[in-house]
């Protein structure tokens, strides 16, 4: 009778204090966790010599994606997809305008004051930044910057996005490997 | 005695709850973006009237075309072959195997980029490639303009970009609009 109650109690361990604890860590990590990485889609960029290292990037700086077939992404998020929407550039357009309406109504856009050609125009203050792939049709990043360049968009800093290291062949710009 | 014990018991109310609730609390707010929930808010603001078109003269530039020999085959294997990737839902990788460009600076053909960063650099030393620099007064190196022609692939632009900035042409313009390639 002993034995018996004190396996009963053994039974009757509380769980509650265990799934309290998995429940913050699985908060913790859900909100923690990719934030900073979700931009950034799995491409191989093209090497360059030339190149400013990004190594304080803008903190609001809109981050847009190309794979190889040409498709659009921005967070995460197909916004114009060659197969479906062909040379109908729209959906960039769009794409850019809601990103600048968005980003100036939060304030992390800003507008400024430049001079274009002796006449003063409004323009993004902060850069956009365009990552393709190495095998991504240039035409495609060219409708993008078009599209960049509409005053009634006028993101006018462009950034391309490089690398110093060929994922794909291995080269390795001569910075990196002089230390070897 | 009895009176006693039921006292004692109350004073023992188990706090655990009360605190796991607190700090999921605290973490909620730790990290939620507040600037999220107000972007959902309407807001009407006064609209810009827009900016004036501009006129820019035109300056001399050096064009830099970048015309595509072979378009290439592009090879899945690698990166698991042709499909979608279902752990991110993005088509496979490919990479572009026998693609061949020719660059065209002026009128001059050019099928390495080892022979464009050498024309590119013998264009920057020749003293007629310097402009007068309006800002300055003096004069400065030309600009250059990148044209890829439908077919051309970043990477093509990329090195060109890099083989002109070896050379030391500071303003590197992109030309575009000329389509894609089949």
């Amino acid at each position: 009778m002993n034995l018996e109650k004190m396996v009963q109690e053994e039974l009757e361990m509380d769980m509650t204090p265990m799934i309290d604890c998995v429940f913050l860590l699985m908060i913790f990590f859900v909100l923690v966790i990719d934030l900073s990485q979700k931009n950034l889609e799995d491409l191989i960029l093209p090497r360059a010599e030339f190149q400013e290292p990004d190594e304080e990037p803008p903190e609001n700086r809109p981050i847009l994606n190309v794979l190889q077939n040409g498709t659009v992404i921005y967070s995460s998020k197909v916004y114009y997809d060659p197969a479906e929407h062909g040379k109908n550039y729209a959906p960039i357009k769009q794409l850019l305008s809601d990103i600048r309406r968005i980003g100036l109504a939060n304030k992390t856009l800003t507008l400024v004051d430049k001079d274009v050609g002796g006449a003063t125009a409004k323009v993004m203050d902060e850069p956009i930044l365009i990552r393709a792939d190495k095998w991504t049709e240039w035409h495609y990043v060219g409708e993008i910057m078009k599209q960049c360049s509409q005053p009634d968009i006028a993101f006018w800093k462009v950034q391309l996005a490089l690398s110093e290291e060929d994922k794909e062949t291995g080269e390795k710009n001569a910075s990196l490997t002089r230390g070897q | 005695m009895s009176a006693l014990d039921d006292a004692q018991e109350e004073a023992k109310a188990d706090m655990t709850p009360m605190i796991d609730v607190v700090f999921l609390m605290i973490i909620f707010f730790i990290c939620i973006e507040f600037k999220v929930l107000e972007s959902k808010l309407d807001a009407f603001l006064p609209t810009d009237k827009g900016s004036q078109s501009t006129v820019v003269e035109p300056e001399e530039q050096l064009a830099i075309k970048i015309h595509v020999e072979a378009k290439g085959t592009a090879d899945y294997e690698r990166y698991g072959g042709k499909g979608v990737n279902p752990n991110t839902g993005r088509p496979n990788r490919f990479q572009l195997v026998g693609h061949k460009v020719k660059w065209e600076v002026g009128p001059k053909p050019i099928y390495s980029l080892a022979a464009l960063r050498e024309e590119l650099g013998r264009i920057a030393r020749d003293p007629a490639s310097q402009i007068p620099d309006k800002k300055t007064g003096g004069t400065k190196l030309m600009s250059c303009v990148i044209e890829a022609y439908p077919g051309a692939m970043y990477a093509d632009v990329a090195s060109t970009n890099d083989a002109a900035n070896d050379a030391g042409f500071e303003e590197v313009n992109f030309g575009g609009g000329l389509g894609p390639g089949k």
